[in-house]
């Protein structure tokens, strides 16, 4: 009985809710109005980058992300917190099956490539689809890999907190700059270039490259420490 | 003027992303870093609130793009009192807090500290953000941290709690997203002064599902009645001076989203009386169990979501006394609060359960924090000496000016109920025999110097109420007025 009337009421509510997002159409000619053609115009004119959503997030939105950043970051604090005193040394790891040779020998051939493809795509953030996020999370893929492949594969603890520090540092130390050489927070205070040349768009792909590090550091950290929890 | 408004949060920022370094050079530097921040946060929001208080509010632009493209920070007199008093009170958690867990472990203390100053630092976010989307990255930032402070024991409890916390502020999270989506797609902005300009252009469907996800989003948050099963474990199982910073700090920021939707944001009828309704229930609710707790800290949680409850009812009065009478509310909810969760828990500090009853006879072992604690407890359920009274009598007043006399019985029957709880307290803490098995800890110097100072204020306020009602009063116009909000914010360059 109160199943029952739990599935309805989420039923009602599910199609209420489902006729009202529907009914947004996005995509269409009420989205005329707003701030979207700014952005546009903006990102050719005044950024000279090619990739508009790179302008969004690190330049008109880049205190959004750099609270984003700052949500990872502290992701990984809490989980390396809380499995502290969980934590088993390295090459202690349990694994229930060791991987087979063609694993660990394909993954020490495509290691190099990931983490190559991954720099590719943080430091073209600004002419090309993709950016920091992204680049930084291929690069942890490749991480993980190895560490699924060899039991006894370590990353330096010391080294990947030096360069989540100092990526996350940078960044707010460009951002200051900004504020004390052109008046704002995060504001670009050098040159933009030409468009779509790799030396363009100010502090845009430098703020990215400092993202994908920092991204790439925190998920390799975050794996790692999940994968040598006791059970 | 020492900085502008975004230092609030670039400077917790750098120490946090600093701190991991600096641990590994000197580790009492993982201790003093966030307490130079906080303090240097509450020398620069007293500087900047003066400065507002005579000249307006400051609207600062970020990434050189004016408002509706880029994003802005909005210190005003309202969000720049609620800054000062979570700076404060952040400061002196910190100094409560300062020997936490050292010589004992070094790792997890260091975690501790950077979670509780990003705590901190998002709470102060929510409150200066003048944008949707940001507004919805600072709730993360909080978030991520209480999930983690909240598990910070590792046991089976604090477990449950954490879990508990992070399935609704999930929920949250998705919910906020929808209501902003929705929002963006009608509107094409995501700034508030925008949205508020323009809000009159939406769809009349659209508005209110937005405000239904927006509500249900925030009251999570908020611990409003339906949605605060999360806050009670949380309480009971967080070290204590998250309890406080948690009830001090977090849901304050919670509430003032809230408030700036309703009086800000949307021009729906209905809202105030939303809000009246919802915290009249939780009140009632809220103290009636409290009333039934056994245990310390559970106790003075449900009293927190009560105490909350009476804020959403002089805030949704909708007049200019009963946003006055909320605000003051809120200033000595978080002080008094923030008094009880720091001495309660060295009350219940060597015992397993934290039961009531094994506070008992503990006045004449624990002198100094036994008074501090029968102190909140006498200003927290409103007798006149203490600071408690003003904010108590402002809200019956304010109900009485707009004719609410049914508001104003409530509120007196549920004063009778935590009077009754908090005595009974009191009661077992000096009238009782201490039981066999009960160690008392002395508390340390830095946390007598916290609880003494909380205690201070509390008198203070109590016998000088007009040193603050000054304040108090500028900050309340300046949230009633919409208009001017608006002008300011797409004004700023």
């Amino acid at each position: 009985m109160k199943n029952t009337i739990v599935i309805l009421l989420l039923a009602t509510i599910g199609y209420y809710l489902g006729t009202i997002f529907f009914g947004i159409g996005f995509g269409d000619a009420h989205f005329a109005n707003g701030v979207k053609d700014t952005y546009l115009a903006l990102t050719t004119s005044e950024l000279k980058v090619a990739n508009t959503v790179t302008s969004i997030v690190v330049n008109f939105r880049g205190f959004d992300t750099l609270g984003e950043v700052t949500v990872l970051f502290l992701a990984a604090t809490a989980l390396g917190g809380i499995l502290y005193k969980k934590r088993h040394a390295v090459g202690e790891r349990t694994v229930l099956f060791p991987a087979s040779s063609i694993v660990k020998s394909g993954a020490k051939l495509i290691f190099p490539a990931i983490v190559l493809l991954g720099a590719y795509v943080f430091i073209h953030g600004h002419l090309s689809p993709g950016g920091g996020f992204q680049g930084g999370t291929i690069i942890a893929t490749g991480f993980l890999l190895m560490l699924l492949a060899y039991d006894n594969f370590s990353v330096n603890h010391n080294v990947l907190s030096f360069i989540e520090s100092f990526a996350g540092i940078f960044f707010v130390a460009f951002g200051l700059a900004g504020l004390l050489i052109s008046g704002t927070f995060l504001e670009n205070f050098m040159p933009v270039g030409t468009m779509n040349d790799l030396f363009s768009g100010g502090v845009i792909p430098i703020i990215y490259i400092l993202v994908g590090f920092k991204v790439a550091a925190e998920l390799t950290g975050v794996i790692y420490t999940v994968l040598h929890e006791k059970d | 003027m020492v900085g502008t408004p975004v230092l609030f949060i670039a400077i917790p920022l750098l120490a946090a992303f600093l701190i991991p370094l600096l641990g590994m050079i000197w580790k009492e530097l993982v201790r003093i870093i966030p307490g130079l921040v906080l303090a240097y946060m509450l020398v620069l929001s007293v500087s900047l609130l003066s400065y507002v208080l005579e000249n307006g509010p400051i609207v600062e632009v970020l990434s050189g793009w004016a408002p509706p493209i880029g994003i802005n920070l909005v210190f005003s007199a309202f969000s720049g009192f609620l800054v000062t008093l979570m700076s404060f009170l952040g400061l002196i958690i910190w100094i409560y807090s300062y020997r936490f867990k050292r010589n004992v472990d070094f790792e997890p203390s260091k975690k501790y500290f950077i979670l509780l100053l990003m705590m901190i630092t998002g709470s102060i976010g929510i409150v200066l953000t003048g944008d949707i989307f940001n507004l919805f990255v600072f709730i993360e930032i909080v978030g991520i941290s209480g999930y983690a402070l909240a598990a910070f024991y590792m046991g089976r409890n604090s477990a449950e709690a954490s879990f508990k916390y992070l399935f609704m502020g999930s929920l949250a999270s998705a919910f906020l997203l929808l209501a902003i989506m929705i929002i963006y797609s009608q509107l094409g902005t995501l700034n508030m002064a925008d949205i508020a300009s323009k809000v009159h252009l939406m769809d009349p469907t659209y508005k209110v599902v937005a405000i239904i996800f927006f509500m249900a989003a925030i009251g999570i948050e908020a611990e409003i009645f339906p949605l605060n099963g999360w806050a009670p474990d949380v309480y009971t199982e967080a070290p204590g001076p998250v309890g406080a910073a948690f009830s001090g700090i977090v849901v304050k920021a919670a509430v003032y989203a809230a408030v700036r939707m309703v009086y800000t944001l949307f021009d729906v009828s209905g809202t105030y009386d939303f809000l009246l309704i919802m915290g009249l229930i939780t009140l009632i609710v809220a103290e009636t169990t409290a009333l039934r707790q056994d245990k310390l800290k559970r106790m003075l949680a449900f009293s927190s979501i009560g105490q909350m409850g009476l804020v959403l009812i002089a805030f949704g009065i909708g007049t200019l006394e009963g946003v006055f009478a909320a605000l003051f509310l809120m200033l000595n909810h978080a002080i008094t609060k923030s008094l009880l969760f720091l001495s309660g828990s060295y009350l219940v500090f060597n015992s397993k359960d934290k039961y009531i009853k094994e506070v008992n006879g503990l006045g004449k072992f624990m002198p100094i924090t036994s008074f501090l604690f029968a102190l909140g407890a006498f200003a927290i359920v409103g007798l006149p000496p203490f600071a408690g009274f003003w904010s108590k009598l402002s809200v019956l007043t304010a109900a009485a000016d707009s004719n609410l006399i049914l508001i104003i019985a409530l509120i007196l029957i549920v004063s009778v109920i935590e009077i009754v709880y908090y005595f009974r307290v009191v009661n077992r803490i000096y009238f009782f025999k201490k039981g066999e098995s009960v160690i008392p800890q002395r508390p340390t110097a830095h946390a007598l110097l916290a609880m003494i100072t909380l205690g201070a204020i509390i008198l203070i306020i109590g016998f000088y109420p007009d040193s603050i009602t000054g304040i108090l009063h500028k900050a309340s116009a300046d949230l009633m007025d919409k208009t001017k909000y608006i002008n300011d914010v797409l004004s700023a360059k």
